[in-house]
């Protein structure tokens, strides 16, 4: 079938699906992984500021009670360095520990009396000066020259002098971004795995729901016998392909009840009409007076109208139900509507009609023959019977996409307006008809069982137009008249 | 002739037979399948007429049935149904034929006919046809009447032709649509009459004895006497 062309991926309904369920869980994660990295790092940060707190409590003891003598800066030097062996989060011990953490004394007046850390204490009192110091609470202070921000605690000692314990952020930001790091590619992974399997599954589902639908297409109305293809599981899917199937059951149950029906009624009256009829001719070829046959010959003709009637009339019923049977062969429209001129010119012209036909050669379909033959004859009756003396008639017949389009114009009187909506109704008819008003229905019917359609109107100088387009049905339908024939052949007998 | 009918209902058969024997056929008459087998086994039948519809089985596996017992004589199959069944087109191209319900019993002998000439030795295909003092020229597709020559459309002498190979029969419209035109179809106008009417304009001359015969409720006739 040629409907299996590839369409792009993106425009499936898998690709949106996966599309819309991988950007749920990416967000989800990612919010997962947002909490985490807060909490870890809320984490590092306690534990700085209580060794912090810590260190400046012991730092700060050692300041007051330690006499200020000669050995007071060597004392607190080394008891700040020692603290600043034992500093948390530490990655590698490199032995550089006072560039993690520096120790600033400063007097009362706020002059800098003791520095221990790497280079000059000069930039670190100005950015501490810079911004107000409650006791007890870490603050985080940028020091000119350095990108990474020390953590500093300050404590008041009672001779009035200020201490500062600073601990660099430096290992602290680098295990978050660590962190970080290691979060955004698991996250990277994990989206693109996720898509994968959400576009796998989807895909594989929805296929499923593709062949079921390619599978319901070809069914249409010719191949009713057909069932979509059922899965073993019990899914969604699964429940889809079984609704189908059983409607397809029912309205292939109703279809049979239908051809069952009609099959019946015009057998059960053309029974007794055939015994009517070949009674009638008997006393037909027995009657010797004229006026003795005129009846009968009435009698005769009156029944072939009504057995007419009767084939039209089932068809007609059958064809809007879309049952109606075709055994399609291959025919020539071109040639068919040249003979059906032919047939009809003389009448026409005794009628003082004026008939063309325009045709660019042959156009050939996969029709059922004997109702195209019918429909076409119906046509040309019903213009016949309706259009006025002196009037043209004009066919024309091409091909246009895959389908052989007929039109009908004359320039008679049209279609009376209040008819037209309902032109294709069975027993509708202009006031002037005298047919069973059935022959335009049946031209629908018929161009409907082929999958094609009719449409009337008025031309705009006047007079009616019948446009009538039947698919050529080549490429499609090559395979179905051998079905068919073996579909057809089954309900008639069972 | 013999002919076999096999037909159940009761009023189609009797106007059958009569009609039948009055054509010149001996008929021996079957209402069921059963007895359709018998009778055919007994005695040998030149055609066969069976309706489809039989009471205790389907007529073509009554067809299929007589063809297995080597019964090789043509069948004019009889159906009421509406569409013509596959199986039944089948066996119109194994050389049997097929009328629907109801029939004119013109169109009915017409194809009895035709079945009995399909199955006789075929005779060397005439090249002309007289019928009075009308004579067809198959080759040069002319017609003459007394010697003079009739403006025939080509359609016109199809028509034409086809009423001399019947001359003397009655022919009605369905036959002529299906035989001149390759159509059955049931125009609820006078197309054929109409077609019928030229024909005779140019036939039947003025002065002349008129060949072409109308026969209300039934068709018409090229007389050949």
């Amino acid at each position: 079938m040629s409907s299996k062309t590839v369409k792009p991926v993106m425009h499936s309904a898998a690709w949106r699906i996966s599309l819309w369920a991988t950007l749920a869980f990416a967000c989800g994660t990612m919010l997962v992984f947002i909490f985490l990295h807060r909490f870890v790092s809320s984490d590092i940060r306690q534990r700085t500021n209580a060794w912090l707190a810590g260190e400046v409590e012991v730092l700060g003891d050692v300041a007051e009670h330690t006499p200020k003598d000669a050995l007071y800066d060597r004392v607190v030097s080394e008891v700040a360095e020692l603290a600043g062996k034992e500093v948390p989060n530490r990655l590698r011990s490199e032995g550089h520990t006072n560039d993690l953490v520096f120790f600033l004394q400063t007097a009362g007046d706020g002059a800098q009396t003791l520095w221990v850390g790497a280079g000059s204490g000069e930039p670190y009192l100005n950015a501490i000066r810079k911004q107000p110091f409650p006791p007890d609470e870490p603050q985080d202070v940028r020091v000119a020259g350095s990108a990474i921000p020390f953590r500093v605690v300050a404590l008041q000692i009672d001779d009035g002098s200020r201490i500062y314990l600073g601990l660099s952020e430096r290992d602290e930001l680098r295990v978050l971004r660590n962190l970080r790091f290691r979060f955004i590619m698991l996250w990277l992974l994990l989206v693109l795995l996720g898509f994968a399997i959400v576009f796998y599954t989807a895909r594989r589902m929805l296929s499923h729901v593709r062949d079921i639908t390619e599978a319901a297409s070809r069914i249409g109305h010719s191949e009713l016998n057909a069932r979509v293809p059922m899965s073993a599981r019990n899914d969604e899917v699964a429940h889809l392909a079984r609704t189908l199937n059983r409607m397809l059951d029912r309205i292939e149950s109703s279809m049979h009840q239908l051809h069952t029906i009609t099959d019946a009624l015009a057998h059960d009256l053309r029974s007794p009409m055939t015994a009517i009829r070949g009674k009638l001719e008997m006393s037909l070829s027995a009657a010797t007076h004229g006026e003795q046959a005129e009846p009968i010959v009435a009698a005769i003709e009156e029944l072939d109208r009504l057995t007419e009637f009767l084939n039209t009339s089932l068809d007609v019923a059958e064809g809007k139900a879309d049952a109606l049977r075709l055994s399609r062969s291959e025919i020539d429209l071109d040639e068919l509507l040249h003979v059906m001129v032919d047939l009809y010119e003389p009448s026409m012209s005794e009628k003082n009609l004026h008939v063309t036909l325009q045709s660019q050669g042959p156009v050939r379909i996969q029709a059922d023959a004997a109702l195209m033959h019918r429909m076409i004859s119906n046509l040309f009756d019903n213009e016949l019977k309706h259009v006025p003396s002196g009037c043209s008639i004009r066919l024309s017949l091409a091909v246009e996409e895959d389908a052989a389009k007929l039109t009908v114009e004359d320039d008679g009187p049209g279609f009376a307006p209040e008819v037209l909506p309902h032109l294709f109704e069975q027993r509708v008819k202009g006031k002037q008809s005298s047919g069973h008003g059935l022959g335009l229905a049946f031209v629908e019917a018929v161009t409907r069982a082929h999958r094609g359609g009719v449409v009337a109107s008025n031309r705009e100088g006047g007079g009616a137009r019948l446009t009538l387009t039947l698919p050529l049905g080549r490429v499609i339908d090559s395979s179905l008249p051998i079905e068919m024939t073996v579909s057809g052949a089954g309900p008639d007998h069972r | 002739m013999r002919l076999l009918l096999v037909e159940d209902e009761l009023d189609i058969q009797t106007f059958l037979r009569n009609s039948l024997e009055e054509a010149g056929y001996g008929v021996d008459v079957a209402g069921n399948a059963a007895q359709a087998e018998d009778m055919a086994k007994q005695s040998p039948h030149d055609i066969l007429i069976v309706d489809l519809g039989l009471p205790d089985r389907d007529g073509i596996s009554l067809i299929l049935r007589l063809r297995e017992m080597g019964i090789s004589a043509p069948v004019l199959i009889l159906s009421a149904r509406r569409s013509v069944d596959d199986r039944v087109r089948g066996l119109e191209q194994g050389g049997d034929d097929y009328l629907t319900k109801p029939f004119a019993l013109a169109e009915l002998l017409a194809r009895l006919r035709n079945l009995l000439k399909r199955n006789s030795p075929a005779a060397g295909e005439a090249t002309r046809l007289r019928v009075q003092d009308l004579e067809l020229d198959l080759l040069r597709r002319e017609a003459t009447r007394g010697g003079l020559v009739l403006q025939l459309t080509p359609q016109e002498f199809v028509l034409l032709e086809y009423l001399c190979r019947n001359a003397g029969r009655v022919v009605t419209r369905s036959m002529i649509l299906d035989k001149v035109w390759g159509m059955r179809i049931q125009p609820d106008t006078n197309v054929v009459d109409v077609h019928i009417y030229r024909l005779r304009g140019k036939v039947d001359g003025k002065g002349q004895q008129p060949l072409i015969r109308t026969l209300r409720g039934v068709g018409y006739v090229l007389k050949d006497r």
